[in-house]
């Protein structure tokens, strides 16, 4: 029997990333060549496949794959508009921090370690986006848990294994709520595949008690991930992961993948109608925008360069939350185009971050001063990230902020349009000082501990080139997605035909 | 049914032929078990076709003769057994830290191998009487095979064993005098609701209790656990405390008044999320590596116990599945774990759990076994012990006045993950490694990552065996 490429495709997103990350494995630390080479190839591997998903969407083929597992819902992979968003967002970051990281780890032990539990961390992702009902959706949550454990800890001191255990304790607390929910669904009506407007109407009267538990326990194991407050404890900790680690963490992977989850289990799964009879929008939306406000508060009063930008992670991916919980198209619109406009800033941010703590020591937000004199392309890019964080024309984050308050309006909820104004103030209390210190502020006699990565002067030589070119790379895109927003390609655009669909205009 | 009686008697054979001779030849164990395990799973293909099968041993019908029965359990757990004792045998060869090459292990597993075979098909109170007992002398002659460090922890296992062989005989001979039958069949329909029946099986599942290990009579369990041999440890883990765990389940589901099994039901289920609990905080606390895993089979067992308490207070089928599903995937990990810790322990030279700082680098696919199978235990999708815990949920969130035994699963898979990753944890801390005493052996820690991914490669055939139980029954 000769199945269809179609029914194959989706496996083979994941598998390009997964075996080659099996295989590094079982590479020795001094095949360095051999490394790097797979894991170029698995990248630009990916990043095709994805790319023929891309037209094949465009020109309508249905990509789907399904295995039996569990009476009632097997494993089901397949690609949707929703699904190919997520997908493109992890492979071309990926595709980023892999270059970074072969650059920040360079000379570094267990880089097979490192890098194998990196492919599987992208694998994971990539499935949890392909994932077509909420039982693969669950194994793909899990896998990305036990994928990621090893990269938070991988500097092996004590610190890193605080964080280690905080950080498990917490997301398999939230994969065993998750599980409960989904488990309460499943015994309820098994596991069908995501459908836009959800599956759940007809059973709306019949189980009203269990449809609010099921939401409640699916909401909170999934905000583990995405920071939900009270449910953030574990993020800044896990600052304590090398850059490239933070920067998949809280770009792509961990928090995504709950906010992604979020966004399949109030579209996909319920559908907006059936939330809003239930009840549960308004909590969902007075916890989006509390946390929104504490992350921001919190950003605030942190000293360090990469514990202000967790504290910022986990405001700012609650946009992606509050614009799902206003329930309106315009709302929604926002949210899935702040999911990629926030995932290429915040990695900018922290690939800067790393690159200020490699080259010249830098860690403390006083430490600074005068470093865009010394680094002025890194600065310069963290500057635009910075910008595009707090919402200034036309960058990304302005077009996900104006969507979002355009929603807000659109459904009555003004009140949130205040959350956006002061959270707006709050970003750029947090990121103006930093572009002021970096710019303006005079340079130290001695950076904290200079190494020599690149040249040494200033401009593309700043750094090692390996660091400064994802910098570039994604700051690019960032720039172009707030610019082109109007253009079919941009992730705005592809929002728009998402929602279209979900809202059936 | 020829096949399931060739898959009992070969190891019976191989073990006298290894007894007479006086050899202690591994090789010619890991044929037998092999050969064991390809009639077993003739007679599971026999079974799928043809179904339940019968035999009455010497032609006699019962209640005169004794009565094998091959249904679908049966069956799967003839190659269940017949797996492990391969996987362990192949284990117990290959390995320099096994210690039990060249001793009575081989003999001795064989023994067990068969009185186990016996076990799954007898159906029959009395014959249980003479497997049990066969199966507690071989485990505790086991036990001694890591010498003296493990007498007190065997005999205490001895006594113990035998005063549950006793009480179990007491039942037996109370149900005798009552209906004057032993056959489980022929005992279903006649039993009443009286003082003699529940007095009997207040006897019977306290013996068995005691042998498998169901919280509150598993004290026994952690020391003899950890004292003996590694493939011991898990062959006991694995195996021998099943055995019990299914005559009562027998005894429960068949034999029992429903009145009467109502009631203990709910004793069952509370005891059931005591074990996960308990057994869990337990495997939080201990400095000992192989006494952790010991711990885990404590609170994982409590899972079988929740499963079948709920099967009788709700008399709902499906638990039954749940029940043999987290039988078999956790018999299956426990290989694994227990493996991979003696492997671990014996290389780096230390019993402390501490003593594991740096695993993830100097032994790390033992490590990873020992986190694969981890996952198993605390129920990660996909792996087996996922799909038992997802069967057992399901009825559980049926009604709304159900949904508080849930919590108990829930409080169970929190445990083990505590304790699972208590051990990772610790074997990523590189800031102060633990030399190995010796070069790690590589294939032997493959042989202990191998029956981990069996247990994840269940979500294979995981929707078909769950149809193919709900459709002929167990």
């Amino acid at each position: 029997m000769i199945t269809a490429w179609t029914t194959l495709l989706p496996p083979a997103i994941i598998l390009s990333s997964l075996l080659p990350g099996l295989v590094i494995f079982s590479l020795r630390e001094d095949q360095v060549k051999l490394r790097i080479g797979l894991n170029l190839f698995a990248v630009i591997l990916k990043l095709c496949l994805v790319g023929v998903m891309l037209w094949g969407v465009n020109q309508g083929l249905e990509f789907r794959f399904a295995i039996g597992f569990l009476p009632g819902g097997g494993l089901v992979l397949q690609g949707d508009a929703t699904s190919l968003q997520f997908v493109t967002l992890s492979s071309v970051l990926w595709l980023a921090t892999t270059v970074y990281a072969i650059g920040y780890l360079e000379d570094s032990p267990l880089r097979s370690r490192f890098f194998g539990y990196f492919s599987l961390c992208v694998s994971a992702t990539v499935g949890l986006a392909l994932a077509g009902n909420l039982v693969t959706f669950l194994l793909f949550y899990e896998l990305l848990t036990l994928a990621t454990f090893p990269l938070v800890v991988h500097r092996g001191t004590k610190k890193a294994l605080h964080a280690g255990r905080v950080y498990l304790a917490y997301t398999l607390g939230g994969g065993a709520l998750l599980m409960m929910g989904i488990a309460l669904l499943h015994s309820i009506t098994g596991s069908p595949e995501f459908q836009a407007g959800g599956y759940l109407g007809p059973l709306l009267d019949a189980h009203k008690p269990s449809l609010i538990l099921a939401f409640a326990l699916m909401i909170s194991g999934l905000g583990v991930k995405a920071a939900l407050i009270p449910l953030h404890g574990w993020l800044p900790l896990a600052m304590v992961a090398p850059a490239p680690v933070s920067a998949l963490l809280h770009a792509v992977a961990v928090v995504k993948a709950g906010a992604f989850g979020i966004v399949r289990v109030v579209y996909d799964v319920y559908g907006v109608e059936q939330v809003q009879t239930l009840g549960l929008a308004t909590p969902l939306l007075a916890l989006a925008a509390a946390t929104i406000l504490y992350g921001s508060f919190k950003a605030l009063q942190q000293q360090e360069l990469k514990k202000r930008l967790a504290y910022s992670t986990i405001s700012q991916v609650s946009y992606i939350t509050l614009g799902v919980a206003l329930m309106g198209p315009i709302a929604a619109v926002g949210a899935l185009a702040h999911l990629v406009h926030q995932g290429l800033m915040k990695v900018t941010l922290f690939y800067c971050a790393g690159n200020f703590a490699e080259t010249l020591g830098i860690h403390r937000i006083n430490e600074m001063n005068g470093v865009g004199k010394r680094m002025p392309l890194t600065m310069a890019a963290f500057t635009l990230s910075a910008l595009g964080m707090i919402g200034v024309p036309p960058t990304a984050g302005f077009v996900s902020k104006w969507y979002l308050g355009l929603g807000a309006l659109e459904v009555g909820q003004d009140w949130v349009l205040l959350v956006l104004v002061l959270s707006g103030l709050l970003n750029a209390a947090y990121f103006l000082p930093l572009i002021y210190r970096g710019w303006f502020a005079e340079p130290p006699t001695q950076w904290p501990e200079e190494h020599a990565l690149g040249n040494g002067r200033p401009g593309l030589g700043e750094t090692h080139w390996m660091l400064l070119a994802p910098v570039l790379f994604t700051t690019l895109l960032a720039l172009l997605a707030g610019v082109l927003a109007g253009s079919e390609l941009s992730p705005l655009a592809w929002s728009q035909l998402i929602i279209n669909r979900q809202f059936g205009l | 049914m020829s096949a399931a009686l060739l898959s009992l008697l070969i190891p019976l054979l191989t073990a006298l032929i290894l007894l007479l001779v006086r050899v202690r030849a591994g090789s010619l164990v890991i044929l037998a078990n092999a050969t064991s395990l390809g009639c077993a799973a003739l007679a599971l293909h026999q079974v799928v076709i043809n179904g339940a099968q019968q035999l009455n041993l010497g032609g006699w019908e019962t209640p005169l003769g004794i009565r094998f029965e091959l249904g679908p359990l049966t069956a799967l757990l003839l190659v269940f057994t017949a797996l492990i004792h391969l996987l362990v045998a192949i284990y117990a060869q290959r390995s320099r830290h096994s210690q039990t090459r060249d001793t009575d292990f081989w003999p001795l597993s064989c023994l067990l191998h068969a009185s186990l075979g016996a076990l799954w098909l007898s159906r029959d109170l009395f014959n249980w009487y003479v497997t049990l007992e066969l199966l507690g002398l071989v485990a505790v002659a086991m036990v001694i095979l890591s010498g003296p460090r493990s007498h007190v922890p065997a005999l205490r296992y001895l006594l113990l064993s035998l005063a549950a062989s006793l009480c179990y005989l007491l039942g037996v001979a109370l149900l005798y005098g009552q209906y004057g039958v032993l056959d489980i069949r022929a005992l279903a329909g006649v039993t009443s609701n009286d003082q003699v029946t529940r007095l009997a099986l207040l006897l019977l599942t306290l013996g068995l209790m005691i042998k498998a290990a169901l919280w509150p009579l598993h004290q026994w369990l952690p020391a003899a656990h950890a004292a003996a041999p590694t493939a011991v440890s898990a062959l006991l883990s694995a195996l021998v405390v099943k055995g019990p765990l299914f005559i009562l389940w027998m005894l429960w589901d068949n034999v029992a008044p429903e009145e009467l099994a109502r009631q203990a039901g709910i004793f069952f289920a509370v005891a059931g999320i005591a074990a996960l609990v308990s057994g869990g905080l337990a495997a939080l606390r201990t400095p000992w590596i192989k006494v952790l895993v010991a711990y885990s089979t404590v609170a994982q067992l409590g899972y079988a116990l929740l499963a079948l308490g709920l099967l009788l207070y709700w008399q709902d089928a499906t638990m039954s599945i749940a029940l043999w599903l987290f039988v078999i995937a956790h018999g299956l990990a426990k290989v694994s774990m227990f493996l991979a810790a003696g492997e671990i322990q014996a290389t780096l030279g230390s019993r402390h759990v501490s003593a594991l700082k740096g695993a993830s680098q100097t032994m790390p696919i033992a490590m990873f076994a020992f986190a694969v199978a981890g996952g198993s235990l605390i129920g990660l999708p996909p792996s087996g012990g996922f799909v038992a815990k997802w069967v057992l949920l399901q009825p559980l969130f049926l009604e709304p006045a159900r949904w508080p035994w849930a919590l108990g699963v829930l409080l169970g898979t929190l445990a083990s993950a505590g304790y699972v990753f208590r051990v990772v944890a610790i074997a990523f801390d590189r800031a102060d490694p633990n030399p190995p005493d010796y070069d790690p052996d590589v294939s032997a820690q493959w042989l202990a990552m191998l029956p981990a991914l069996i247990v994840w490669a269940m979500a294979l055939i995981s929707e078909p065996l769950i149809e193919w139980f709900q459709e002929v029954g167990l």
